[in-house]
């Protein structure tokens, strides 16, 4: 019989919950809320900072409590920052220039006699310390030659100098012996010299020695460990029943509670995958649970068995989850002021269902089922409804028969408390490895007093694994940031000096123009196109081109919103098919909705009674798709395009005009007014420079992105952030009809800003995973710009190829020989592939964010890292104000970019979701890993392989004083940028000079080196190379070839 | 050179090619030597290709002379005179053989393509395609077996590379813990299968199908047994075959069989390896016709299981159990259409189903951007109709039904507490006898074994 139920039943041992502390629970709960992961549902993608609950404090400490709280690596291991200190991507300077950052003043501290803190700490970071359990570190010494050989670190010098040193120093000693002072060290060497035969000391050989020298160093080291009096770290204690008894039993109660959880989770929010949904479900999460569960016979497992009486008795006395939750609380022993923590830990044992649940309850109101209101209450309660049974049950056949839930802890931690966890061989080893790279003698170290060898050993312990890894990290980083400096200043400065030689051929207008998105997959399409047509000039600008909109295609089911996250959209665009085409578009809307309405049933049927019988006998046709699509993705996936041709929509246009006078989604409603569609194009062009008459071309492009690709549950991701992982084809579109409308322009006009009568814009769209590129609205261009355009179109094919094999380099799949063409080919087949995991490498190796003149960056070889911004200072005030509004964008998007990558590279399968290949997705809302898991959010290993965690730079055009206000005036970025979780810089273009902001402040920046390699393009300075690329400088042509 | 020697070649062929790919992949990873990535997916090609290119050959010839039996002998390779047994190595082609060895060959031939790129960079490349290489051969001597002991040893490679790549990820809890329960259903299954070969060992004094179902081939074959002998053989292969094709009360490892890399779902719990036991049921065949009583045993198999794995399918929320447990539907109704003596029928259901169900898994994860379109296509949200089963049922039963369903049916908590507990209470008690004797005959408390901590106590590489 339970005996929970029995206690609160008979005894009525818990009182009713008052008014106020079900309040404070309620808090309570929405306080931890925020530290479950804020992803939504994944076909609406949006990155941000995994870390966003710990952004308040600065990001050192940040990635610190975050990790504990996660139980995440806040850091890459030693290991692989070693690797990169190996193989250069950290170097030696690096490290020594962060430690004595970090030190300041203590560096020259001397420890003892072994030198100063900072050559003791770099030695620690120089030379790999290992470390392991006590019996690892045992078979290590016995069977291993480590009592041999000196490491293979070890400078032969040094290894020399320490041998003769002590090896003169016996022969001295103990030979021709006053030993009188040696007393309590005879032991150790006597026992050595029985062992080694004393009595051919002379004859003994260079290994012998050796051997001796090491021999001798452990036992001292061993000796002198257990003389230390500083206190070993103890791990805490956790808090949790269910660490607890893992402890204890090896019994993992949270298994068998997740696995109800999960599926009823998965149930509960289940978005269409099931055709068969949760009855009852519209009484929220609890009673939900309640009723299903209420008149169970059979437990869902051995373990949970009574929980219909449970059930049955929190029905009968009309128990809400809050008060259920204070009483299973209570009922576990759990103390108020652990509270927080408890429910905490408890949310987190399954933070990604916990999150979801969070996220479909407060902020997924568009979903077609949404989570009413309570549903994490709901949860919680439920989950310590069940922990709570499945601990007692544990408890009684495993651990204690006789225990008393409420005190099980007390009895775990009385039972365990007094393993005490000692750290003597591991301080002995550590030792003993710094030793033979520093060069002590075993002579020195026999003499240290206990104080010293405490002394010692606190001086190592305060440079813990955790401290060097973020020192590291730290090096790393700055190798990065100075070599981009250095190429911002040199190239920059190069620049200059080429322009004011042939200033008088600048100034004319370019030949046209290209607006792209500021993402860093746009950087080596626009560098491609720079290179092939040098008369023109390529900006970026958030990929919504300020047009924030709900946007429904022509064969589109439903509005989605095309715009940051952080923007709430209030108009509504439609794209319509052109009036003539009406009555086939309308015919062939018809076929496309029988041929999905056909599609939809053999899909559901294949899985039920009878329509998967009809389907199995003719089964054996599904052959023909399978083979084909997966033998020859690309030749299918054309085939598969000329059928869909057929019922596609004709001719379209995008229906931009309001009738009505308020925005909505009616059919009146839809659209922008012409004043609105003024602002929109007055505030875009301004914020990218283009704000004089005389600087337009008489083409501009703009264009938009997204990205295509199959079998992909993480398509969204790869979209345009600044449309919300949306893609911004329409975006795109409709900004170029916007200012091509004379009206707008009039307006404009009216204003005092001119858009000539010549200029034309045209919308397209790159599909950055095939780089193909698409072209709105053409019918409408201007036949004198006809001309112009075939050129243009020209020229981004050869741009599109260059970047396709610019992109190919990184693919391991993907010959490095191949050609252009080949290349190109090559990226249309990935992305039809479904075998394909990793279609493109989406924003994996970010680590840059530019904001200024493209002039100045123009031809700097930037290996798709670098967000581009377009923004002139020159058109801006001294405040800085139309810099202003581009950061609040720029600076939160890109920072959230980055540090979801940085997190989801550093933790994998912490804060990433792990690997792709045994993803399920599930309820239509996210991915499990296999058959039943927590729902995993962050990216996946295949799509931040090559990502390299670094916080994003920016390097941004403006005087410090305006930046410095900036700051001062915006709390978004300020958290950001004096929280260290981005790295910022401002440039002058006049002088190269550079400062960095750096301990809350902007400091004046020396560059190391002011020679960058100069190639005649990029293909010169990429081809042959899959790994990292430095950068280097492009030498301009001046016309197109 | 005659047709007898064409068809001993390409026979060789089909069982050698799969056995060469295995002897490569396993022989270099064992050494230390693992081939690189473009050289085992260039194996697996060429060589499934090869056994493919065989098959097809035999076909051909076959249905160009009209013979609907070729055997291939290869020998005894086991020979223990005293006790009367041999393991005779002997494969046929026939028309139940053959189209199920081309089957294998095709759908493991294009999976075998995906993984290659699916796995790209992987750490578990070489350990995938050594189980994969494993699990082919497996499939084709089973297909071709014409003992009963060559059959049991395809039967067990299957199983084998089935566990091993449900574990895949070993370094992660629930897919060695699936993995584990797998490897314990199929040994119930073996064992079943086991004492079958045994009985009919003992009944006809071979192995060999021919011995046991006359010279007619399949499914013309009449089985020369008593009525109780055909009953107690075919309920141990019942048995065995429920094990391996995930039958009730065997069904809840089929969704656990989806812990592993998308392609290997799709290619062994999807489609070949679920089917082997229909299979099974469809090479004794002749067994079935024997007795009646048999025959309603498995048709209520498959039936229930059949209604079982629909209602269950509906509840899923998951992909790739909703799939599981749809084929699990369509292998019950197979199973019915076996026990109807509906034979050709039943091996088309299983061709074609496999093929389906491969496709369909292997596009489980462009599920989102399917239903996107569909819903684009039709205009309005995807709606599901309730069946009508489901709606004639009364309100109060539906509650019910639906915990059963989300439930599974309760077979991993009923097989937990009346098989697994119950088992594993008599051993502790063994052990405790045995201690106890012991303690009587020495004096002395016997020494426990020492507890062994999974988990490393190292806290220096977290925080």
């Amino acid at each position: 019989m339970n005996q929970s139920a029995h206690q609160a039943s008979d005894q009525q041992t818990v009182p009713p919950v008052s008014e106020d502390d079900s309040v404070d629970l309620r808090h309570l709960i929405e306080h931890t809320a925020h530290y479950l992961p804020a992803q939504g549902p994944i076909t609406v993608f949006v990155h941000h900072n995994t870390l966003h609950a710990f952004e308040d404090l600065p990001f050192e400490e940040g990635v610190v409590a975050g990790g504990r709280t996660f139980g995440c690596h806040p850091f890459l291991s030693e290991d692989r920052y070693r690797k990169k200190l190996d193989n250069g991507r950290i170097r030696i300077q690096d490290l020594e220039a962060v430690l004595l950052d970090d030190l300041g003043e203590s560096s020259e501290i001397l420890i003892g006699g072994f030198g100063t803190r900072f050559a003791l700490r770099l030695a620690m970071l120089q030379f790999p310390l290992h470390s392991g359990p006590v019996s690892e570190l045992r078979w290590f010494i016995a069977q291993t030659d480590a009592l041999r050989h000196f490491r293979q670190e070890v400078d032969p010098v040094v290894r020399e100098q320490t041998i003769t040193a002590t090896r003169h120093w016996i022969m001295r000693e103990f030979l021709n012996g006053a030993s009188d002072n040696q007393q309590g060290h005879e032991q150790i060497l006597n026992s050595l010299f029985d062992q080694f035969g004393k009595s051919s000391i002379e004859k003994w050989n260079d290994r012998k020695w050796e051997a001796f020298v090491l021999h001798f160093l452990w036992r001292v080291c061993s000796t002198g460990a257990q003389k230390i009096n500083a206190p070993s770290k103890q791990p805490s204690q956790p808090l949790r029943h269910r660490d607890l008894l893992l402890r204890v039993t090896d019994m993992d109660t949270d298994l068998i509670v997740h696995d109800v959880l999960i599926r009823f989770c998965a149930a509960f929010l289940d978005q269409g995958i099931s055709s068969w949904s949760l009855p009852q479900r519209n009484l929220g999460f609890y009673h939900a649970f309640f009723q299903v569960y209420a008149d169970s016979r059979i437990s869902p497992a051995i373990e949970l068995k009574g929980l219909d009486r449970e059930i049955q008795r929190l029905e009968s006395s009309d128990t809400g989850p809050l008060e259920s939750i204070a009483e299973s609380l209570s009922l576990l022993g759990v103390t108020a002021d652990e509270r927080e923590a408890y429910i905490s830990q408890s949310l987190l044992a399954l933070r990604g269902w916990a999150g979801m649940l969070w996220q479909m309850e407060t902020n997924a109101e568009w979903m077609p089922q949404p989570a009413p209101a309570d549903t994490l209450i709901g949860f919680l309660a439920i989950r310590l409804i069940l922990d709570r049974l499945v601990i007692e049950h544990v408890m009684k056949h495993s651990y204690d028969e006789t225990g008393q839930l409420d005190s099980l802890r007390t009895a775990i931690l009385n039972q365990t408390g007094k393993q005490k966890f000692c750290q003597t061989s591991q301080r002995a080893f550590t030792i003993f490895q710094l030793a033979q790279v520093r060069g002590w003698n075993p002579e020195d170290l026999l003499h240290l007093s206990q104080t010293q060898w405490s002394t010692l050993i606190k001086e190592i312990e305060a440079f813990s694994s955790l401290e060097r890894r973020r020192i590291y990290h730290l090096a790393f980083e700055r190798k990065y940031r100075n070599e981009t400096l250095d190429a911002v200043s040199t190239h920059s400065s190069r620049l200059r000096i080429q322009q004011d030689q042939i200033n008088t051929s600048r100034l004319t207008a370019p030949a046209y123009q290209v607006v792209c998105c500021i993402d860093d997959r746009e950087e080596s399409f626009r560098r491609h196109l720079e290179e092939i047509a040098p008369e023109c000039e390529t900006f970026g600008i958030a990929g919504f081109f300020g047009v924030a909109m709900y946007y429904r295609g022509a064969a589109d089911a439903h509005f989605t919103p095309l715009c940051p996250v952080n923007i709430k959209p209030v108009h509504y665009v439609q794209e319509e098919t052109l009036h003539s085409f009406e009555q086939v578009s309308r015919r062939r809307a018809e076929t496309r909705r029988r041929i999905g309405r056909a599609i939809h049933q053999a899909h559901v049927g294949t899985r039920t009674f009878i329509g998967g019988f009809l389907t199995g006998i003719l089964g054996s046709l599904a052959a023909f798709p399978l083979v084909a699509r997966i033998l020859f993705p690309r030749t299918t996936a054309q085939v598969r395009r000329i059928f869909n041709r057929i019922v596609q929509p004709p001719g379209t246009q995008l229906r931009l005009e309001r009738i009505d006078s308020r925005p909505g989604s009616q059919e009146e409603q839809l659209g922008y007014s012409i004043e609105e569609m003024a602002v929109i194009v007055e505030g875009g062009l301004k914020a990218i420079g283009l704000s004089r008459s005389e600087l337009f071309s008489p083409l501009v492009v703009i264009c938009g992105h997204g990205s295509a690709s199959l079998n992909n549950p993480h398509k969204a991701a790869y979209d345009c952030g600044a449309c919300g992982g949306g893609r911004g084809g329409p975006n795109a579109r409709a900004f170029a009809q916007m200012a091509n409308d004379p009206r707008v322009r009039r307006i404009l006009a009216d204003r005092q800003f001119m858009i000539p009568d010549n200029s034309s814009f045209i919308g397209c769209y790159h599909n950055t995973c095939d780089d193909s590129v698409t072209w709105y609205d053409l019918d409408g261009l201007p036949s004198s710009q006809r001309k112009l355009f075939a050129k243009v179109e020209k020229q981004f094919n050869q741009a599109r190829a260059g970047s396709a094999h610019e992109r190919c380099r990184r693919f391991e799949s993907a010959e490095l020989a191949l050609s252009v063409n080949e290349a190109l080919r090559h990226v249309e087949g990935r992305a039809e592939d479904l075998s394909q995991t990793r279609p493109e490498c989406g924003h994996a190796t970010n680590a840059l964010c530019f904001v200024g003149r493209r002039k100045w960056s123009r031809g700097l070889f930037l290996d798709r890292r670098a967000f581009l911004t377009s923004y002139d200072p020159s058109q801006d005030d001294a405040d800085g104000s139309i810099l202003e509004r581009t950061l609040q964008a720029v600076i939160p998007v890109c920072a959230g970019i980055n540090l979801e990558y940085f997190f989801s590279y550093v933790d994998s399968f912490g804060y990433g979701c792990g690997t792709k290949l045994a993803h399920n997705i599930t309820s239509l809302l996210g991915v499990m890993d296999g058959a039943a898991s927590d729902l995993r959010p962050g990216l996946p290993l295949q799509m931040v392989e090559i990502h390299e965690p670094v916080r994003l730079l920016f390097v941004i055009e403006t005087t410090v004083d305006a930046m410095n206000r900036i700051i001062a005036d915006n709390q978004s970025i300020a958290r950001l940028v004096q929280g260290n979780w981005v790295q910022l810089a401002v440039f002058d273009v006049e002088t190269s000079q550079i400062h960095l902001f750096h301990r809350g402040r902007f400091q004046p920046y020396l560059p190391e080196t002011q020679e960058i390699p100069t190639v005649d393009s990029s293909i010169h300075w990429y081809r042959g190379w899959r790994d990292h690329l430095g950068f280097a400088s492009i030498r301009e042509h001046q016309t197109s070839p | 050179m005659n047709s007898d020697t064409v068809f001993h070649f390409s026979g060789v062929c089909v069982v050698a090619s799969p056995a060469l790919l295995f002897a490569i992949l396993g022989i270099t990873s064992l050494i230390g030597r693992p081939v690189g990535e473009r050289i085992i997916a260039r194996a697996t090609q060429t060589l499934v290709l090869i056994g493919l290119f065989a098959s097809m050959t035999i076909l051909g010839l076959m249905l160009s002379y009209g013979i609907r039996y070729v055997p291939i002998e290869l020998g005894n390779w086991v020979v223990i005179p005293e006790q009367h047994f041999h393991f005779h190595l002997k494969f046929i082609f026939d028309r139940l053989s053959i189209p199920f060895c081309i089957l294998s060959f095709i759908l493991c031939g294009t999976v075998g393509a995906f993984a290659s790129r699916y796995l790209h960079r992987d750490p578990g490349y070489n350990r995938f395609f050594v189980c994969y290489s494993i699990f082919l051969l497996g499939m084709v001597v089973s297909s071709l077996a014409g003992t009963i002991e060559t059959l049991f040893f395809g039967w067990e490679l299957v199983g084998l590379s089935s566990a091993l790549l449900v574990a895949f990820f070993h370094e992660k809890v629930n897919p060695v813990r699936n993995g584990m329960r797998i490897w314990t259903i199929y040994r119930i299954a073996d064992a079943a299968f086991l004492l079958a070969a045994l009985m009919l060992h003992h009944l006809t004094g071979a192995g060999d199908f021919v011995g046991l179902m006359g010279t007619g081939s399949w499914p013309d074959g009449h089985a020369t047994i008593t009525e109780q002998h055909a009953l107690i053989v075919g309920i141990l292969l019942l048995i065995a075959a429920a094990g391996k094709s995930a039958l009730v009360p065997f069904s809840s490892w089929l969704p656990r069989a989806m812990e592993g890399p998308t392609p290997s779902s799709a290619i062994f719990y999807g489609s070949l390896s679920v089917h082997l036991g229909a299979y099974l049921l469809l090479r004794v065949s002749p067994i079935l016709e024997l007795s009646l009583t048999l025959r309603i045993a498995v048709i209520l198999l498959g039936l229930i299981s059949a209604i079982y794995g629909t209602l269950v399918a509906r509840v899923q929320t998951d992909i790739k159990s909703a799939l599981a447990f749809a084929s699990l539907t369509q292998v019950g109704i197979i199973v019915v259409e076996i026990g109807c003596g509906l034979r050709y029928i039943a091996l088309i259901h299983i061709i074609g189903h496999a093929c389906l169900r491969t496709l369909q898994l292997l596009r489980a994860p462009t599920l989102l951007h399917d239903y996107h379109t569909l819903e684009n296509a039709i205009g309005s949200p995807l709606s599901h109709k309730k069946s009508i089963f489901i709606r004639v049922i009364p309100e109060q039963y539906r509650n019910r039904l639906y915990r059963f369903s989300l439930e599974r049916g309760y077979l991993d908590v009923l097989s937990d507490q009346f098989i697994v507990r119950p088992f594993i209470s008599l051993f502790c008690w063994c052990d405790n006898m045995e201690r106890r004797w012991n303690k009587l005959l020495t004096g002395n408390e016997s020494k426990k074994s020492d507890p062994i901590k999974t988990r490393s106590d190292s806290m220096e590489d977290y925080l």
